[in-house]
């Protein structure tokens, strides 16, 4: 119905853009005036008239409709007799008496649901038509008055301006205030889970087992089941896990990319450049689960069976190999950026350098790579912060267990993989493990967005000094 | 007249097809200025870079004929680029810095030639190049601030510094004014007057002026030919040909 609606409105726009057009033409021509703006913005202008004030018409009708139905009718169902102690007892009631009109109701239908579906079809159907009538009023009469405008003369121009940025500002405005959503929704369930749990007991506590806090409910911990839980939700080796396998990705990562990146930039000749460049960047593409399975399936049982030969213990899930792929994921990113950062440094120091004797490694050495600095630098903290909230690699090749460890050979944690360890399966909300969820995701948030931040002011600061 | 330092033999220079320079046959004698002026795109800079064999950092550059130097072909395979080079050092129409301290920027030269192994001895020669391109008295105070905080003028005289640092016969200078206001000219104008007892020096300009205030020598080059050279005086008073008198009197160019 609203989607009939919405191509009806659409089309009978879009074809009043041609006469709208044609129609201050002639106008013009008629009365011998010269139009304030071209004949196009007359037919943009009654566009946007006819089909904006419609569509908006349209959403709102559509996101309060379902709201106003259910009151009017739980309001008959009540005065005929049906008893809602509650909300949920009158929701349930009003999805029974939606069941019985859409006819997918098994259960016993009494008259009294009878009765109610009958109203609920019937106020259905009032809504739908009113809805209808309104909208074709609207549409007339905002046509009429773009109309009018026409042949005042207006300045249809601004006009249109003004409406393209007041829409152009809304979408910005989504987008902005889904973010702003979501950070809320994190910070509100983090609060409900430092409620329960001490914000100090969270940070510093060195044991992670969230499964302790498993079938209790937040609202009624006691004091003494405290005592019990005050180390279930111990953030550090989370964060060491983390930490450990960045770094092992690190020091995979950063010399590969960036000599990788050298060598594009500096030694490539175009050919060999047109080539590999986008081969590399064909490992940003790779989907990380195949990253991951590749970490869990060849990597660690290799890392496992090489171990053996030399008498050493190899989980075989463990922090390295989780590391070692994770790095290779990461390789284009530290590639890509330095190679731009360093092309980006002026061919003048190159020179000023090669005039005064210098080889090439020297002066990519002393001169292109501390020219480049902050760019390389500012594009290592970007690839950390992608490292640090890389989850399906961990999830499959780093295990699950929080050990606070140091051998790389061990099996260690992170705090993606422990956010997907809670939320996957039944769960019950006011648990604190449920909620820990929310606060490890504001923590890692928080993390990533440092990282990002303190990694643009560096590139953008290194930008300011060149161009 | 002095002694002929760089002697250039039918030089042709080409970039991929295009030809830039055509029989170039010049002599620059030591310890004088030589100017070379002309329009745009006629191939100064492009001999001058033959001198120090910066074009072969471009690829598809490709140079015949010969410069001699004291008698010795540089384009000679077996000749060393880096010994070259720090025999002719070259300061660049825009300043170019290294994103260094001003020390840093003076030792550079020094450092990759192994030249002043005690601090003592590269403290000695980064005083002794920047006096030379007298910026010292400006700056002695704060060697360790980077060089790009220096004005363009400064700048353009800590790379003349960077250039003397590791004592070359031969001074390249590719419009060396031309990114700088009047004053500033005026002191590397005087700067390179002083530098010409030591240094063989070339210079391209777009100023007559300058030319004439600098130069003892002075070639004209035109779509890659040299036309016309000779004593600065000559050359700008009463030159020979035709072309060379349109182009200094502002007839085109």
């Amino acid at each position: 119905m609203n989607l009939a609606l919405i191509f009806l409105i659409t089309i009978f726009s879009f074809s009043l853009f041609f006469y709208g057009r044609s129609k201050s033409k002639s106008l013009s021509i008629e009365n011998n005036y010269k139009l304030k703006a071209l004949p196009k913005f007359y037919g943009y202008y009654l566009v946007l008239w006819c089909s904006l004030p419609s569509l908006v018409f349209l959403l709102v009708w559509t996101l309060f409709e379902p709201t106003i139905i259910k009151s009017i009718i739980l309001k008959i169902a009540a005065d005929q007799g049906a008893i809602m102690q509650d909300q949920n007892a009158a929701n349930l009631i009003y999805e029974k008496i939606k069941a019985v009109y859409l006819g997918t109701y098994f259960g016993d239908i009494d008259s009294l649901l009878k009765e109610s579906a009958l109203s609920y079809a019937k106020f259905k159907n009032i809504f739908t038509n009113s809805k209808i009538v309104l909208i074709f009023l609207i549409v007339i009469s905002s046509i009429i008055y773009a109309l009018k405008k026409i042949k005042s003369n207006n300045k249809a121009r601004d006009d249109v301006e003004i409406i393209l940025k007041g829409l152009l500002f809304v979408s910005s405005l989504i987008a902005i205030l889904t973010t702003l959503g979501i950070i809320f929704s994190l910070l509100f369930e983090s609060i409900k889970f430092f409620s329960v749990i001490n914000i100090f007991d969270y940070l510093f506590g060195t044991n992670w087992s969230p499964q302790r806090a498993f079938v209790r409910d937040a609202s009624s911990i006691t004091a003494a089941e405290y005592e019990d839980l005050k180390d279930a939700f111990g953030f550090v080796p989370l964060i060491a896990g983390t930490a450990f396998i960045a770094l092992i990705a690190m020091l995979v990562a950063v010399p590969v990319g960036l000599f990788s990146g050298i060598y594009m930039a500096e030694y490539a000749t175009k050919k060999i450049r047109r080539v590999s460049k986008p081969i590399i960047e064909i490992l940003a593409g790779i989907p990380t689960v195949v990253y991951g399975f590749f970490a869990a399936l060849t990597v660690g049982p290799f890392f496992r069976e090489l171990g053996e030969n030399f008498g050493l213990t190899v989980s075989s899930e463990s922090a390295l190999a989780a590391g070692l792929i994770m790095g290779i994921m990461i390789i284009p990113y530290i590639s890509s950026l330095s190679d731009d950062v360093i092309n980006s440094v002026p061919q003048s120091l190159r020179d000023g350098s090669y005039a005064i004797g210098a080889t090439k490694s020297e002066t990519i050495k002393k001169v292109v790579i501390p020219a480049a600095l902050p760019g390389i630098i500012g594009s290592v903290l970007l690839a950390v912060s992608r490292a640090i909230g890389e989850t399906m690699i961990v999830v499959m090749a780093a295990g699950l267990a929080a050990n606070l460890t140091i051998n790389p050979l061990d099996s260690t944690t992170t705090i993606t993989t422990q956010i997907v360890m809670i939320l996957i399966g039944d769960q019950e909300f006011d648990s604190p493990k449920t909620q820990s969820a929310f606060a490890l995701g504001l923590t890692l948030f928080i993390a990533t967005l440092i990282l990002n931040y303190i990694a643009l002011r560096v590139v953008k600061k290194y930008r300011e000094k060149y161009d | 007249m002095n002694e002929i330092k760089i002697k250039s033999k039918n030089l042709n220079v080409f970039y991929g097809e295009k030809q830039a320079l055509f029989d170039v046959n010049l002599d620059l004698n030591e310890k004088e200025v030589t100017a070379l002026i002309g329009p745009s795109g006629c191939g100064k800079s492009t001999f001058i870079r033959c001198i120090n064999r910066m074009n072969d950092v471009i690829d598809i550059c490709k140079v015949s004929g010969s410069i001699e130097m004291d008698g010795i072909d540089i384009n000679d395979k077996n000749l060393d680029v880096v010994s070259l080079r720090e025999r002719v050092g070259m300061v660049f129409q825009k300043p170019n810095p290294f994103p260094k301290s001003i020390y840093d920027n003076v030792s550079y030269g020094p450092n990759i030639h192994g030249k002043g192994e005690t601090k003592s001895e590269l403290d000695e020669i980064v005083e002794n190049s920047l006096k030379k391109a007298a910026l010292w008295e400006e700056v002695k105070d704060r060697l360790d601030e980077p060089g790009t905080s220096l004005s363009g003028g400064q700048q353009q005289r800590l790379c003349i510094a960077r250039a003397i640092s590791v004592n070359p016969e031969v001074i390249l200078m590719d419009e060396p004014c031309s990114a700088l206001d009047p004053i500033a000219t005026a002191k590397i104008e005087e700067l390179i007057d002083e530098l010409k007892k030591t240094y063989t020096i070339v210079i391209v300009t777009h100023s007559m002026a300058q030319a004439v205030r600098v130069s003892q020598k002075t070639g004209f080059f035109h779509l890659g030919k040299l036309i016309e050279v000779g004593k600065t005086e000559k050359i700008f008073k009463n030159p020979d040909n035709k072309m060379t008198q349109d182009y200094i009197t502002g007839r085109f160019g």
